[in-house]
């Protein structure tokens, strides 16, 4: 199992690589200089040699391959220089964005995981009529926006019942609407994967035996299904989280949650490219370390790998 | 000539079963079918111009007037919403044209010719996979100045490599099928081996791609507005048309329905569109207790 372990991580290696070479090279190859516009809008006409002088002083002269190799340098020592808005160091304003980003996707990804089993097991589980009627719910849930839903979710909830408040202090009651918003979709749209595995695992023989055999429902779906799809459906909930993560930018911006997503579109509307750079780094890195580790429960997890295991 | 006629009312006939059958499939056509109807409406019924300002009428409710009331300019949301139709459905559809220029060239060769070659394009494609989606195409977005196309450009950057994996899936289970081998062992050209043999295997299971990714793709699109940072004032697109509405959605709330209805609907109507046409697809039953 080790060996597939090692393997799995090698092979993530040059994806990795190549993600710093994206990362790097989508605002690197960016038209427009940040340096001209910043000064622009401070209100200065900066001459040719203020401009030579502040590219330097930036790196911004030198060639591709050399400004990348600089970069990663610097970027594995988490150092992403300065942010051309504020002035303060990137890895700073990640840092002080990053632990609201990271409750509000993790809550999400829990509250996803929740929905999508109760809705998939409910469908397995119930008669025609109902199944289809969680099929029906199933699309619309999949199908409202997620930025539309977060306003209804406030217009009902905070000024029709005023249970909630819309600018909170980031306590563990103001993430309850967010979470909501984030993960009703996605726990939707995975719903309908949970119900599909269950449904293909309960097409094959093995099912039918136990059936025949006399076993109960619920046995059969704890332990002869649920290991055979418990990895694919982990692999299925870690790419929810890439949804998480780009959706959180919209919930966050609605809520007032003081994320990652604030940054970026303010680093956006400023084309504040060292920060876009660390940003789009570290969710990447994010998403790359939670799809590894889902990989790794993948391994862990399959019988088959396990039984050639042990007997090795 | 006869029997032609009568074939093809068959064909008609039988069409008609199946949308009788499939109610979510039906449900989703016509949604789609009464967007494109009131889009080409203004052809035939004169809307109120949709950036035409009456700021006496700010925020009024629906009225005879305006049927959906005014926004914050005093602009009609009816004749908005309608404009909108183009813009947004528009920036979707050609958004997934882009994203299966690119896509199905991708999967077909990476398909067809495997080995080192795929290997290469897949682990290229894995490398802006590894992203998360909206979050690269935000990155796009930053690097190219917020418009309405660097919004396409950016979901559509993001969006095509999930695609070209799903179609090299396709080709690998049609290209494995015996007539396929058959037709390589008699000396085939890739080329007819791809357009006789391998595109007509891959267009039903396609159709259900492109139709539930439209879908996504309209949401990324519509959210992307909505965050100020795709279609931009004043044009008329369904989520700009929320983000606009949003300091005054507690004094008007038709502002709030009707773009974020619009969207949802749009999008529901594609995904009952690609659900329908899988279950179509899909025949296996399951044992029963």
């Amino acid at each position: 199992m080790i060996k597939y372990l090692l393997i799995r991580m090698a092979s993530a290696l040059p994806t990795l690589l190549g993600m710093t070479i994206v990362a790097f090279a989508i605002v690197s190859l960016a038209p427009g200089d940040p340096i001209e516009q910043e000064l622009r809008a401070m209100g200065i006409v900066p001459t040719v040699e203020d401009l030579n002088a502040l590219r330097a002083k930036y790196g911004l002269d030198k060639p591709f391959i050399y400004r990348y190799l600089d970069w990663m340098s610097r970027a594995v020592q988490f150092d992403f220089g300065t942010s051309i808005a504020t002035g303060r160091t990137v890895i700073n304003e990640i840092s002080l964005h990053f632990p609201a980003t990271f409750t509000l996707a993790i809550s999400a990804l829990f509250g996803t995981i929740l929905i999508s089993l109760t809705l998939g097991i409910a469908a397995v589980a119930s008669n025609q009529n109902t199944a289809s009627f969680l099929r029906a719910l199933t699309v619309v849930l999949v199908s409202i926006p997620s930025f539309w839903l977060a306003l209804i979710l406030i217009y009902i909830f905070v000024f029709y019942f005023g249970w909630a408040r819309l600018v909170g202090d980031g306590s563990l009651r103001d993430l309850v609407l967010p979470v909501i918003t984030l993960s009703l979709g996605s726990g939707a749209a995975l719903g309908r994967v949970v119900y599909e595995r269950i449904r293909a695992e309960m097409c094959e023989d093995y099912v039918r035996l136990a059936i025949a055999k006399g076993v109960s429902p619920a046995k059969i779906l704890l332990r002869h299904i649920t290991p055979r799809i418990i990895g694919p459906l982990a692999t299925a909930w870690t790419n929810a989280l890439g949804g998480l993560l780009g959706g959180a930018v919209i919930v966050e911006s609605i809520f007032g949650w003081p994320g990652l997503g604030q940054l970026i579109l303010q680093a956006i509307s400023q084309r504040d490219f060292p920060i876009i750079q660390a940003y789009l780094v570290f969710m990447g890195l994010g998403f790359f370390i939670t799809s590894l580790i889902a990989d790794i429960i993948v391994i862990i997890t399959d019988p088959q790998l396990r039984r050639k295991n042990s007997h090795e | 000539m006869n029997n032609l006629s009568a074939k093809k009312l068959n064909s008609v006939y039988q069409f008609i079963l199946i949308l009788k059958k499939h109610s979510g499939l039906s449900i989703g056509i016509f949604i789609l079918f009464a967007f494109a109807f009131i889009s080409l409406s203004p052809l035939f019924i004169t809307y109120i111009e949709p950036n035409k300002m009456d700021l006496l009428a700010r925020l009024s409710p629906p009225s005879n007037e305006h049927i959906l009331g005014t926004d914050h300019l005093g602009r009609d949301v009816l004749s908005r919403f309608v404009a909108a139709i183009p813009v947004s459905l528009g920036a979707a559809l050609f958004a997934m044209m882009v994203i299966l220029a690119i896509a199905l060239p991708w999967g077909l060769v990476a398909g067809i010719i495997g080995g080192r070659v795929d290997a290469i394009m897949m682990r290229m494609a894995d490398i802006i996979m590894a992203f998360p989606t909206l979050i690269f195409a935000l990155a796009i977005i930053g690097f190219m100045g917020a418009s309405l196309e660097a919004s396409i450009i950016g979901v559509a950057a993001a969006w095509w490599p999930s695609n070209a994996r799903m179609i090299r899936a396709l080709v690998l289970a049609a290209k494995e099928r015996e007539f396929v081998r058959a037709a390589r062992l008699a000396g085939a050209s890739h080329l007819r081996i791809i357009f006789r043999h391998i595109m007509p295997q891959i267009l039903p299971p396609l159709t259900v791609i492109i139709s539930l990714e439209t879908a996504s793709v309209l949401l990324a699109l519509s959210s992307l507005s909505f965050l100020g940072i795709g279609a931009q004032p004043p044009t008329p697109e369904w989520g700009a048309m929320l983000n606009e509405a949003r300091p005054f959605f507690t004094q008007a709330l038709h502002m709030l329905l009707v773009p974020g209805l619009a969207v949802t609907l749009a999008v529901l109507g594609l995904n009952l569109v690609g659900e329908g046409l899988r279950h179509i697809l899909d025949q296996r039953e399951p044992y029963k207790w």
